[in-house]
């Protein structure tokens, strides 16, 4: 019978009224295959093109995250020990006063948005005043800058 | 049924007995998982993602030309669907383990907050100031929680079953998907809740977090094939 | 079968419309506020 001829293309398990759906559902799972591979290839390129790799090393760059999200110049990224959550004892930065915040119900963060390898401008800079401040004395203003 | 039609004809194949054509089937198909779990697990790590496609899409060809060959294995779409569905799994399962249980690893520090400045400040703003640690966005531990311990492993779970054409893991699989529903529905409800905080100074706001994430609705698109599907080519 | 299949059919199609049309009310409402808020 005709029927069952088509029948043997179908795959199998999938009912001849819903053959159409079948299809449009692979073809849209190899779409949403390749989207993920895809980005999860660019996104760690992506990441470190902008926060300043290679001239900053990760480490570096967590450095300067840290100081931006916390406002805070002396933030570093630390190695941590065993001691640290959720394995017990304090969080990082569980007793930090520098955040900058809007506090309410819904809290809005102050720090400034990152531009494209901007870290890299903001680690030289924050490098040049130091060593202005260690040439110039400490009374100088390049030395702690006003708040 | 078509199964048993299948088998029939190839029994019908002068000289090639049943026993020796389930036998070669499930070589061939062995063959194909091979380069399909390797292929997904490498597609798992994200970076070496690139690698694993060209690995998997061979486990697939192999496959199909089991099939065009008269071998009985998975159908196409439930390889798909079951590997698809669990590295599904495995790329959120990696971010929030490690937010929650490694969240003081260099590794952590290093990927997460830099990720979170560019996409979703959940992920930057105040990390590490928990307690618990990782992420500080209202809600966000709660969701890993249950992602973590609850809906990813039993979406893992369900995959091996489904891959294995097994009913309950077919029966599973619409569970998890369904679960998955639930999460996108709370999750984005969240967000945007707390917007503001999600999304102020971040590099591309809003956009960049969709089109990053779209990708991982794979369960949504799943369901009508898990609807639709005969059941009768699972077994028990 | 055959009315069964158009209603499952035409079920499991709401089910999708229902959620993508979810997900792109939440998106343009990130969008709306990305508008009228200092992001």
């Amino acid at each position: 019978m005709d029927t069952t001829e088509k029948k043997d293309d179908l795959p199998l398990g999938t009912p001849p009224a819903f053959a159409r759906m079948h299809t449009i559902i692979r073809r849209a799972c190899y779409v949403l295959l390749f989207g993920l591979v895809i980005e999860g290839a660019l996104t760690f390129p992506l990441l470190a093109a902008w926060y300043g790799v290679p001239t900053l090393t990760p480490a570096e760059v967590c450095d300067e995250l840290q100081k931006v999200m916390y406002s805070d110049d002396s933030r570093t990224c630390e190695t941590a020990d065993l001691r640290s959550p959720p394995l017990g004892g304090p969080g990082e930065a569980q007793h930090q006063t520098t955040a900058q915040d809007e506090w309410g119900v819904q809290p809005k963060p102050l720090y400034p948005r990152i531009g494209f390898r901007e870290l890299v401008r903001n680690k030289e800079e924050r490098e040049a005043r130091e060593r202005e401040c260690a040439a110039e004395g400490p009374d100088h203003p390049s030395c702690n800058p006003g708040t | 049924m078509t199964t048993t039609d299948d088998t029939a004809a190839a029994a019908d194949l002068g000289g090639i007995g049943l026993d020796d054509h389930v036998e070669r089937s499930r070589q061939a198909q062995r063959a194909a998982d091979r380069w399909l779990i390797g292929g997904t697990i490498l597609m798992g790590t994200a970076i070496l993602g690139i690698v694993g496609l060209p690995l998997f899409l061979r486990g697939l060809v192999l496959q199909r030309r089991a099939q065009l060959a008269g071998l009985s294995v998975r159908p196409i779409i439930v390889t798909l669907i079951g590997y698809m569905v669990m590295l599904d799994g495995a790329l959120n399962t990696f971010g929030w383990a490690i937010d929650l249980l490694a969240s003081h690893t260099y590794a952590s520090r290093i990927f997460l907050p830099t990720w979170g400045n560019m996409f979703d400040a959940g992920y930057f703003w105040h990390y590490n100031n928990l307690p618990v640690g990782g992420a500080g966005a209202p809600g966000e531990k709660a969701w890993e929680v249950l992602g973590i311990f609850v809906v990813f492993p039993m979406r893992i779970a369900a995959c091996i079953g489904f891959l294995q054409m097994k009913r309950w893991g077919h029966q599973w699989m619409i569970v998890t998907c369904w679960t998955g529903m639930l999460m996108w529905v709370g999750y984005v409800a969240n967000m945007t809740v707390y917007a503001d905080l999600r999304f102020t100074s971040v590099v591309f706001p809003v956009v960049g977090w969709w089109v990053y994430d779209i990708f991982y609705i794979t369960p949504f698109v799943a369901l009508p094939y898990l609807h639709t599907v005969n059941r009768e080519i699972f077994s028990d | 079968m055959n009315q069964q299949d158009r209603v499952k059919r035409r079920a499991l199609i709401a089910v999708q419309v229902v959620i993508y049309g979810y997900l792109l009310t939440m998106f343009l409402l990130q969008l709306r506020l990305y508008a009228q808020r200092d992001w």
